[in-house]
Parts: structure tokens; C-alpha cells; sequence
């Protein structure tokens, strides 16, 4: 059944969502902001609706205002119609005996959802005790039972545990079961995937999927990616500045758009290129040749995009310029030791980029800051551009590192909101170049701000005046200063929006066609890997995984890890979204602790 | 009482839930907004008026009102307030509203001084420990677990066994007994801002310690400095208060705040109540005024921390 | 497993606290006028007495010889004698330390019961006037000398309206202590009123943090009330932070108790050190410092363990 039926099935019946007109206006410290106005949607018992759009865009508040979940500072205006009640300006009371009963939320971050001093089965046996005469002893077999239908092993035991003893997904799970415990109409999930890993967000979203169809629950999901709407959702609503831009089926809207914006935000999605299922990346028996290869895509970015250079890495004849050998770091002592890298051997040539993917506690990143020289590792050897770190003196190193360019995850901290953007951009410059003038430094800087195509004034600009996209452009700029030979950069676009993303991934693109310096790319997201690295390298619990050229490596995994990896990875083409999805519940087991 | 606790406090309302990814730049600076926050905080502006007051009377009011505070002049002890002795003489004759000018210049001055001194220690202190780690860490905040065992009043009336210190002695002493506090603040705002991306970046790039100190977590300190200074201040002079009374006084006819209040402690029940009154509520209002600035400006700056 | 690697680190932490108390009452001890030496033996010992004595208590060797001397007394109890009172110090403590405790754990605990509920409703009830009163109040509690603030209650508690005595409970033993209840409530009082302003103040900051947390809105999201939220999460939440402070308190406790002590004649230890000073008993002034620091750093860590059971998450111990 495919999704459009569901839809035309449930079209007829009363829609236990309903929005009109609603606006939402907060008053904040600098004033008053118009954060959503005019919005219209609604949701039929027993289907998606999704809500998609950038940061700012609005989705999460119209999703607060649907339960009446607003903050104080927030005002909101229109018609919120949830099972015939109006939440606008309705009493606290009645809305308290709306939630967690007609309609429930499953919120963004599972890390802090939780009271961490209340066992689980309380929080749980909390909702349902809310709203149903249930005695205590009662209401703790039905968390049993609901932890068991949300898949959590071991309920009775697990049932007694704090949220701290449990991972992330598993915590989602437990707020998922919450969610669920009176059976509500309607389920309001506001990107509950996002800060899980992307084996887990599959299982997260199989369970959702499977909840709502079992139990005709509506769902509105809010969530900024496409692959996730593609693999859920039966409408579409596309928001933009506050606004609904467009609305229709999801096959509609995501393969036929006709909003300028929804168009663009598509665009800018990078797609993961996948092997059609049934070749999907079997080692062993078949000749690659026997069937149809599906025509390696056009990469988006990187130096492949420019000069359709091979993939392989055949310059590996020079020296690389950086490489880790054998290289393991421990934390902690004795009993309390944790080992965050575990005889890693990675390099990287001149001119070459070079994606590091994992999940979280891969050791991706930990692997980027021995590869910087900000962490030591406890056995094997780093070397820098040619020569061992632990043997050169600390002049030496010094000097080393003038060749290295550095951009990190976060635009907010990366760059010290007490200083300009000039005082940023020019401080590597005055940690290397010491006889520069003030002048030559400003034009310098001056320079840098136009290749990562910044205008020239926001050298005197504050980095709080600047969006996160930019910054993130000032941190390159800064990175570039002393013309680099290798840049590495930890989950550069990872905090930003689709569109941002791509803008700052087709600057480094030039900039390395221009420059020539290798790049050593941090990421978690495998699409945005296997259209700018070269070569990838997947790591797996502190150790490698495997590790190739990208194409061969995405399209032709080698483990098992690495083909579920690909498996789990949502594309925002509906129809294609279904079939990997089908082949990926037929080969996999039934996920378990997430 | 020497403060170790204050609580912390947590910003202001949310704006919208979405993480706005575009520029905030309302062209409105920093400082401006902290200036702005400041002074919508009604007790912190009264504060401020009271401490600016303060320092008025005690430092321009003789010159308006003066009177002699050195030579005694028994015949006009013991008077009630009235005429021309407007809150009263003293047991020596003294006129009580001009030695409540003339005590309070020495508690202001000591206080103010024991309190940046106590904070300029503390901060150097702390702040290496957090930028050291490791041992040294460890070891410098053991000496400060130790400080803070030995209660202020304790260690400051064995001194006064010992010795009688003059007016720089006790900023001293003062200034050493207090410097534990802000050395804890300081060590941990500096190792939160020793693990922010723009240190890891420039050290990575090669920067020297110094710069990462120099350039990046002194300035970014400055906010939780300044509000500890303003606490340390407070404290202070609350903790020059208790000095007379703990026999660690000045020598008369010098005095302060503290030292009327214990001398006019006895005349309490024989009702000369302008003898205590005045002191006491001088204190009571200047060490409440700098405590609610300090406040205001936490808020402000949007620090958080105890003490 | 971790417990006990936890209690470890942090006992031998206070073991190290602990040493260097002793260090520096060593250091006073030594700095006295005279030496220690006249420390012990008074102001009024002769030259020769002072050579004798130094000569028996081995003062001619090296520094680091007599601390370990010096440690070994204190390890077998051997705080001194105090020679205006002719009794050994530890014997001074024994007897008089149970009234302090008294004293100080009655302020704490009625400071306590009034100020958390207190900062909690003024977390609830943030900005509006009632909160802006308290928070004046606490201010102004907090701002004013102790003994300044005993002196008003007597006056105006005992002087003017003749409700409460104004001397504490004389009398030796905890039992005649409490045989005059009526006595006890101005020190209390006066003791009380730094630790409400304090504590409310670290109450309602933590409810505040607590309140703006994620686990607030999925509480919210379930249909609980704002109510059952603040009894059921926000309260234990807080109390954490609140908890930890309190090890730190003891030292400002016992300060208090000091001046409380001297000013309602409360035999107690604060009493017993404050005459000390008068006279210059150096052998009772430093066994006091020493006892109540070893108080205060066990207080410390009772507090982190109690805190480490309430809070199950708090594995790791602070530096």
C-alpha cells in the first residue's frame, strides 16, 4: 500500500489536527519577533503529514503550538484544532488533559529528555497515571509492557533503571514509549532522529512507522531532512521565514516540486548514490561486469567534480602528509580505561581529500585531533608532513604546524566572539608571520575574506552579526591564512542548514582546486563524504573498518558494517526510499538495543 | 560573615525554538546589552545609587559638615541627636554624623582594596591551576580546600592575638583570607573556556600557551572576574565590620564602621541607640548595595557560578 | 567498583586537605612571638623556662623533624595544655564541641527547612513583587554583621518584649541544653538568618535552571501539572546543587557560631576560643582552628557522598 493510498483512504474523515491561520509572535530582549504567520495544515487519523524547512523556518514552534507547549515569552494567534478542542488560548488545565493522552511529543534531544534522578518505569507509569485511574503496581506492569512494544530488551529489569544507564537511542525509545502509553490520536514528533546515529535513526523511525500503522496514530513529523520525509512521511508541508510554502504528497513534492524554494532545498540535498538493490554490495560470488552498473553519479563537490580526475588515490607515490601509524589512544587508567583509537593506520597525500565517516564513539574525531597534534597518542607513530611529531622538538612542531589549517564543528565557538572578524581571520598570521605589517595583515585578511566569498567589510564585523554559514566561512578564511598544505575539518557543515551546507562545501571546492592542499573531512554523513572525498575511510569503534577509494568503497562495501551503514542512510526519493527500505528489514535482523 | 556561597542564577527568557541560523546582528554590541540588562534590574540600580552615595558622604560631606574627629571633648559626651550635634556624640564627644563619615572612609577603602586584592590572587591562582591541570591542579586546589576549612573569623582572631595591624596590615590580612572563593570561580570559568574550539584551533596551528592565556581566556574572563570583584567586595567590607568587634581594630581615634559598632555596643541597653544604629545600618546598606550589583551584573553578563 | 575508587580518591583527597591544615597551624605556631615556646608556656615564662622547654620539646632541631613530632602528637589526640586553664585542650574540645554542634545543626537545619521552600517558591513566582521582597530581605539578612543582628533581637525579643531570654542555656551537659528550650531560639535565630538568605538564594537559582531543562517540557508533554512537575523533578533536581554547597557551609557555620557564642554566653567551643584570644592561649586557639577544619573537610566529604547517593549519575569526582 503505497503511501498515496493511504492517503486517499483516510481523506473523508475528520483530521485530528487542524491549523488555521495560526501565527506565533515571541518577544524576546531586542523585541518582537514574527517567527510563524499564516499557517494552515491538517492531519487525517492514521497519516504523516511531514514538516520540513530550515532553521528559522518555524516547523518546531507551529509543532510546540499544536499541544499548547509554547513559552511564556511566545504569543500565539488563529485556530489550533486538536480532536475538536481549540488549543489557542485555551486554560492550562485543559490543555494538561490534552497531552500525553489525545496528543503526546517526542522531542529532538533523548540526552536530556529524561529526569535523570527518576527511574524510567516511574516517568513512564507518571503519563499513563495522569490520565487513567491506574494503581501504581499496575501502571509499572504497563511500562513493562509498553517498554517491551518499543522495543527495549529485558523490560522488567530495564524497567527500574535511571535514564543515564542507557544509550541514546535506547532513551529515545523510552520517550517514544511515553509518547504512546494513552494511545493517542495524534503524535507530534519534532525531529526525533536528528541527534542519533544514522543506524539508529533507522531503527527509530522503523518503530515509529510500525506504532503508527498499528495503531492508526497520526503523526506530524518535523524534521530539516529530506531522506527522513522520504522514508515516513504521506504529505509534505514545506516551510520557509514562518510560511508554508507548498503542500502535497509526498511523491508530489519530493519528485515533482513546484515551489522555487522547495526546488532549491532539494537541490542542494546531497544524494547518496546507492547501488540498486539486489546488487546492494555482495563480496563474494558475481563478477562486478554481469549487472547493469549503474553509471557512477557526477560527484557535487570536490576536486573529482572539476577534473573528473580517477578516484583512486594515484598519487600515492609522493609523501603523504600526514599519517597515523598504528596509532591507539587510551583515556583513563586501569580499570576505568577507555580505548578511543585502537591501531589506526590512515594517511593522507598531497592534494587529496580524504573522508573519515563513522558514527558517534567511532573515534573519527579523536583520529582528526591526533592527526592536529592536540592529542598524543598512547602507541604508534604520527607523522606530519614528513617528519614524527614525538621526535621533533617543540620549535620544530611549531613550525609544523604553520602548514595545517584547521575548521571545526561548531560555528559558535570556533571563533572567540570577543575578537573581529580581521582579529580573527589574522591570527595565524601573527603567530607565524611575525614581521607583518598591520597593513599587509589587512590586506591580507582582506584577500582571504574574498576567496571564501565574504565581502570585504566583514572583516570590522563582529562574529555574534554573522550567520552560522558564515562563520563557519570565517573559520575557513582563518584556516587558509598561511596557505596551508593540509586542511582538516571536523564536521565543518554538520551544524549547518542543507543550503548553507552546500555553499560552504562549493567554496572549499575551489579553494582546493585553486590551492592544491589536501584535506583530511570529519563526517557523519555518508552523502556529503561520497561527493568530496576521494578516498574514505569508515571507522568502527576506535579501529578501521575499511577504508578505499569513495566510490568503490560506498557503492561496493567490503563489511558488513559498512553495507548496513549505507543501508540505513534515508534518500529523499520516496519510491526508491521504499524499496531499500524493504531490503533492508529482509536482511537485517530485528534491531535490538539501538 | 566571609561569603562562600552565592547562588547562581540562569538567563533570561528563550526566543524561538528553532536555532536560528540567521545573523542576530541587530547592530546592538555586547556591552550595550549587558548595560541594558543592567539596568532593567531594579535592585541593582538602587545599589548603585546607594554605594555612589555613600562614597559621597563619607568623602565630600566633611567638607560640608566638618568636624573634629581626633581630640576628645568630654563635656560634650553622651549627648542624645539634636542641635548641633545632629546624630549625637560618642563617649569622647565625638560627633557621631562626622564619625560616621570619617569610619566609613576606612571601610569603604579597606573593603574596596581587601576586595581586589583578594580577587587579583584569586584569579592569578585559579586560573593557573585550571590551565595547568593535571597535578598542579590537583595540588593548588587542595591549598585552597584547606583555606576554605579554616573559618575567616577564626584565623583573623588569632591574629589579632599576635599582633595589631594598621590600616595596609589589614588590607593584607584581609585580602589573604579571602582570596579562596574567586580562586575556585576563576579555575573553573578557565577550564571551560581552555576546551572552546578557538583555543583548540589556535593551538593546533601552533600558538604558545601565553597567547591562548593572553589572547583568548583572560579577556573571556573578564565578566566573571568583575562580578567576583564586586562580591569580593562586599564580603569584605562585611568582614571589616567584624574585625573591631574581634579586637583586631584600629587604634583609636582612627576607626570605622565596625569599630563604632563595638564600641557602642555596651551603651545599647542604657538606650544610646545613636551609637549603633547608624554604623550598623551604614554597613547593613553599602554591603547589601554591592552585593546586589554584583548580582545585577551576573545577570548582565550572564555568568554563571557560585560564590 | 567505581564507588569505592571514588570513595578512595576522595578520602585520601581529604587526608591531604587535612595535612595541610596542619601544616599551617604548624606555621602559626611557629610564628608566634617567642616562638612557640611562649606559646605554650605564656607570656609571663622566663628566659630559662623558654631554653628548658625548648630543649625538651626538641624546638633546637630542624623544622621538618618537629612537624613529624608535631604530627605524631596530633595523631595520638595530643593537642597541648592550656595553661590559663591548666587542662588539655582535647579535653577543653570534647566538652565543649557537642553545644557547639548543637547550636550550629539546629541554625542549619531550621535555615534549611525554611529556605528551601522558600527559594523554590521564589523560582515559581520569579519577578514578581513578592520575589523582589525576598530577595531584598535575603540581601539585607545576608549583608548584616551577626552580631549586630543578635544585638537587635535581643533588644527588641528580649528588652522590648520580654519573650526570650537573653542568655543562652548555661550549663554543662546537652541535657541541662535542652532543658531551656526557650533560650536556645535568639542564637538560633541569629545563626539561622545567614544560612535562609544563602540557601534560598541557591534554591530558587537552581529551581530556575531546573525549570527551563528538557525533561521539564516532556513531563509537560506526558499531562503532568506544573505542580506535580515541581514536587515530583524539579525538587530532587535542585536540592543536588544545593546539597554540595552545604560541605563548604560548615566553616561559615562555625564562624557564626563564634560570635553567636560570645554574645549569648553559650559555653561552647566558639565561647571557649574566643576567651582564648583574649588571654592569648595559643595551645587552645590552634587545637580549635584544627578541629573544626578536620570538621569542615569531613563535612565536605560526607557532603559528596550523600550526594552521590542521591544522585545516581555522579560518577566521577571533582578535582
Amino acid at each position: 500500500m503505497t503511501a498515496t493510498d493511504r492517503t486517499a483512504g483516510a481523506a473523508g474523515t475528520e483530521p485530528i489536527l487542524r491549523l488555521e491561520d495560526l501565527g506565533v509572535t515571541f518577544s524576546s530582549e531586542t523585541g518582537e519577533v514574527p517567527a510563524v504567520r499564516g499557517v494552515g495544515l491538517h492531519v487525517r487519523p492514521g497519516e504523516t503529514l511531514a514538516l520540513v524547512g530550515e532553521s528559522g523556518s518555524g516547523k518546531s514552534t507551529v509543532a510546540l503550538a499544536a499541544i499548547g507547549l509554547l513559552p511564556d515569552n511566545a504569543r500565539a494567534t488563529g485556530r489550533a484544532v486538536l480532536d475538536g478542542t481549540e488549543v489557542v488560548g485555551a486554560p492550562e488545565n485543559e490543555l494538561a488533559s490534552l497531552r500525553g493522552r489525545t496528543a503526546s511529543m517526542v522531542f529532538q534531544e533523548p540526552a536530556t529528555a529524561l529526569d535523570p534522578l527518576t527511574r524510567i518505569g516511574a516517568q513512564i507509569a507518571e503519563v499513563i497515571r495522569n490520565h487513567r485511574r491506574v494503581p501504581a503496581r499496575q501502571a509499572e506492569a504497563l511500562a513493562v509492557d509498553l517498554l517491551r512494544r518499543v522495543g527495549i530488551p529485558e523490560p522488567e529489569r530495564r524497567v527500574r533503571a535511571f535514564p543515564f544507564e542507557l544509550s541514546g537511542g535506547q532513551r529515545q525509545r523510552v520517550v517514544i514509549a511515553m509518547a504512546i502509553a494513552n494511545d493517542p490520536a495524534l503524535l507530534i514528533a519534532d525531529e526525533p532522529t536528528t541527534a542519533l546515529d544514522v543506524t539508529v535513526q533507522a531503527e527509530i523511525l522503523d518503530l515509529l512507522r510500525k506504532l503508527a500503522v498499528d495503531t492508526g496514530t497520526g503523526v506530524l513529523l518535523v524534521t530539516h531532512n529530506m531522506g527522513v520525509v522520504a522514508d515516513f512521511a504521506d504529505r509534505v508541508a514545506v516551510m520557509l521565514h514562518g510560511e508554508i510554502v507548498e503542500t502535497g504528497p509526498v511523491e508530489e513534492v519530493l519528485l515533482r516540486p513546484r515551489h522555487e524554494y522547495t526546488k532549491r532545498l532539494l537541490a542542494a540535498v546531497p544524494r547518496l548514490a546507492v547501488a540498486p538493490t539486489g546488487t546492494g554490495g555482495d563480496t563474494a560470488a558475481g563478477p562486478v561486469g554481469d549487472v547493469a552498473e549503474p553509471a557512477a553519479p557526477r560527484p557535487k563537490y570536490g576536486v573529482r567534480a572539476r577534473t573528473a580526475k580517477p578516484a583512486e588515490g594515484g598519487a600515492a607515490a609522493a609523501e603523504p602528509v600526514v599519517d597515523l601509524r598504528d596509532v591507539s589512544v587510551v583515556f583513563g587508567r586501569r580499570l576505568a580505561a577507555v580505548r578511543a583509537l585502537d591501531g589506526v593506520s590512515l594517511h593522507v597525500s598531497p592534494g587529496e581529500t580524504v573522508g573519515l565517516v563513522g558514527e558517534s564513539g567511532s573515534g573519527k574525531s579523536t583520529a582528526a585531533r591526533v592527526a592536529l597534534g592536540l592529542l598524543r597518542p598512547t602507541s604508534g607513530s604520527v607523522t606530519l608532513f614528513g617528519a614524527d611529531l614525538r621526535r621533533s622538538r617543540p620549535r620544530a612542531r611549531r613550525a609544523l604546524r604553520a602548514g595545517i589549517g584547521v575548521v571545526l564543528q561548531d560555528p559558535v565557538a570556533s571563533l572567540d566572539a570577543r575578537m573581529t572578524v580581521q582579529e580573527c581571520v589574522a591570527e595565524p598570521l601573527r603567530v607565524h608571520r611575525r614581521g607583518m605589517s598591520g597593513r599587509e595583515r589587512q590586506e591580507r585578511v582582506a584577500e582571504l575574506l574574498e576567496r571564501v566569498r565574504l565581502p570585504r567589510a566583514f572583516a570590522r564585523r563582529a562574529p555574534r552579526e554573522l550567520s552560522g554559514g558564515q562563520r563557519q566561512r570565517v573559520s575557513l578564511a582563518r584556516a587558509l591564512a598561511l596557505a596551508p598544505k593540509l586542511l582538516v575539518a571536523d564536521e565543518p557543515t554538520s551544524a549547518l542548514d542543507v543550503s548553507v551546507q552546500e555553499a560552504v562545501l562549493e567554496v572549499i571546492t575551489e579553494l582546493q582546486e585553486e590551492l592544491g592542499f589536501a584535506c583530511l573531512f570529519v563526517s557523519h554523513d555518508l552523502a556529503v563524504v561520497q561527493h568530496f572525498a576521494e578516498r574514505v575511510v569508515v571507522m568502527r569503534a576506535g579501529r578501521v573498518e575499511e577504508q578505499g577509494g569513495t566510490m568503490e568503497t560506498l557503492l561496493h562495501p567490503g563489511t558488513d558494517y559498512t553495507r548496513r551503514l549505507l543501508a540505513a542512510v534515508p534518500v529523499p526519493d520516496p519510491v526508491l526510499q521504499r524499496e531499500r527500505r524493504t531490503a533492508r528489514l529482509a536482511a537485517g535482523a530485528a534491531g535490538v538495543d539501538a | 560573615m566571609s561569603a562562600v556561597l552565592r547562588p547562581g542564577r540562569l538567563p533570561g527568557g528563550s526566543g524561538p525554538t528553532d536555532g536560528a541560523d540567521a545573523a542576530t546582528g541587530t547592530g546592538v554590541s555586547a556591552l550595550r546589552l549587558a548595560v541594558r540588562r543592567f539596568t532593567r534590574n531594579r535592585l541593582a540600580v538602587v545599589g548603585l545609587a546607594v554605594v555612589v552615595l555613600f562614597f559621597l558622604f563619607c568623602f565630600v560631606g566633611p567638607l560640608l559638615y566638618s568636624t573634629d574627629q581626633t581630640h576628645t571633648a568630654l563635656t560634650q559626651a553622651n549627648l542624645g541627636p539634636g542641635g548641633a550635634h545632629l546624630l549625637g556624640t560618642d563617649a569622647v564627644g565625638h560627633d557621631e554624623l562626622g564619625r560616621l563619615m570619617y569610619g566609613g572612609k576606612v571601610s569603604l577603602v579597606v573593603g574596596l582594596a581587601a576586595g581586589i586584592l583578594a580577587t587579583v590572587i584569586g584569579t592569578l591562582w585559579g586560573a593557573t591551576a585550571g590551565y595547568a591541570g593535571g597535578w598542579v591542579d590537583a595540588v593548588m586546589m587542595r591549598v585552597v580546600d584547606a583555606g576554605i576549612a579554616i573559618p575567616a573569623l577564626f584565623i583573623l582572631l588569632v591574629i589579632s592575638a599576635i599582633s595589631t595591624p594598621g590600616v595596609w596590615g589589614l588590607i593584607v590580612i584581609l585580602g589573604l583570607v579571602s582570596w579562596l572563593v574567586p580562586s575556585r570561580l576563576v579555575r573553573a570559568e578557565t577550564l571551560t573556556l581552555k576546551n572552546r574550539d578557538y583555543v583548540h584551533t589556535l593551538r593546533a596551528i601552533g600558538g604558545t600557551h601565553s597567547r591562548a592565556i593572553g589572547r583568548h581566556i583572560l579577556p573571556n574572563s573578564v565578566s566573571t572576574i568583575v562580578v567576583a570583584a564586586t562580591f569580593q567586595v562586599a564580603d569584605a567590607i562585611l568582614l571589616v565590620a567584624y574585625v573591631s568587634y574581634l579586637g583586631l581594630g584600629l587604634q583609636p581615634p582612627r576607626t570605622d564602621w565596625g569599630g563604632m559598632l563595638s564600641a557602642g555596643l555596651t551603651a545599647t541597653y542604657s538606650g544610646r541607640w545613636w551609637l549603633i544604629v547608624p554604623p550598623g545600618l551604614a554597613v547593613i546598606l553599602v554591603v547589601c548595595a554591592f552585593n546586589a550589583i554584583g548580582d545585577g551584573l551576573r545577570d548582565a553578563f550572564d555568568v554563571r557560578g557560585r560564590g | 567498583m567505581n564507588t569505592f575508587l571514588y570513595l578512595t580518591r576522595r578520602v585520601l583527597q581529604a587526608i591531604a586537605v587535612i595535612l595541610i591544615v596542619t601544616v599551617a597551624t604548624f606555621c602559626l605556631l611557629h610564628a608566634l612571638p617567642g616562638g612557640p615556646a611562649r606559646g605554650i608556656l605564656g607570656p609571663q615564662a622566663t628566659a630559662q623556662q623558654i631554653a628548658q622547654f625548648n630543649h625538651q620539646q626538641s624546638l633546637d632541631k630542624p623544622l621538618p623533624v618537629q612537624y613529624a613530632a608535631y604530627l605524631g602528637r596530633l595523631l595520638h589526640g595530643d593537642l597541648g595544655t592550656s595553661y590559663t586553664l591548666n587542662e588539655p585542650v582535647s579535653q577543653l574540645i570534647r566538652e565543649r564541641l557537642p553545644k557547639t554542634l548543637v547550636l550550629t545543626v539546629l541554625s542549619a537545619v531550621v535555615g534549611l527547612v525554611l529556605a528551601i521552600p522558600l527559594g523554590m517558591w521564589q523560582a515559581v513566582r520569579r519577578n514578581k513583587p513578592i520575589d523582589y521582597v525576598i530577595t531584598t530581605l535575603s540581601f539585607v539578612a545576608y549583608s548584616t554583621p551577626v552580631y549586630f543582628l543578635g544585638l537587635m533581637l535581643v533588644l527588641v525579643f528580649s528588652h522590648i518584649l520580654p519573650w526570650f531570654p537573653a542568655q543562652a542555656p548555661q550549663g554543662d551537659s546537652l541535657a541541662q541544653v535542652f532543658a531551656d528550650p526557650a533560650a536556645l531560639v535568639l542564637p538560633v535565630v541569629a545563626g539561622a538568618a545567614s544560612v535562609v538568605a544563602v540557601f534560598s538564594r541557591y534554591m530558587r537559582g537552581a529551581t530556575l535552571e531546573n525549570l527551563s531543562e528538557d525533561y521539564v517540557r516532556t513531563a509537560r508533554a506526558g499531562g503532568s501539572r506544573r505542580g506535580a512537575i515541581l514536587r515530583r523533578h524539579v525538587f530532587r533536581n535542585s536540592l543536588t546543587p544545593v546539597v554540595a554547597m552545604l560541605g563548604y557551609y560548615v566553616p561559615v557555620l562555625f564562624g557564626g557560631a563564634l560570635v553567636v557564642e560570645q554574645l549569648f554566653n553559650y559555653p561552647g567551643m566558639g565561647l571557649l576560643f574566643w576567651t582564648a584570644a583574649q588571654s592569648s592561649d595559643y595551645p587552645v586557639l590552634l587545637g580549635c582552628v584544627l578541629v573544626i577544619s578536620v570538621a569542615t573537610v569531613v563535612g565536605t566529604l560526607l557532603a559528596d557522598v550523600v550526594q552521590r547517593f542521591i544522585d545516581p549519575r555522579v560518577k566521577e569526582g571533582r578535582a
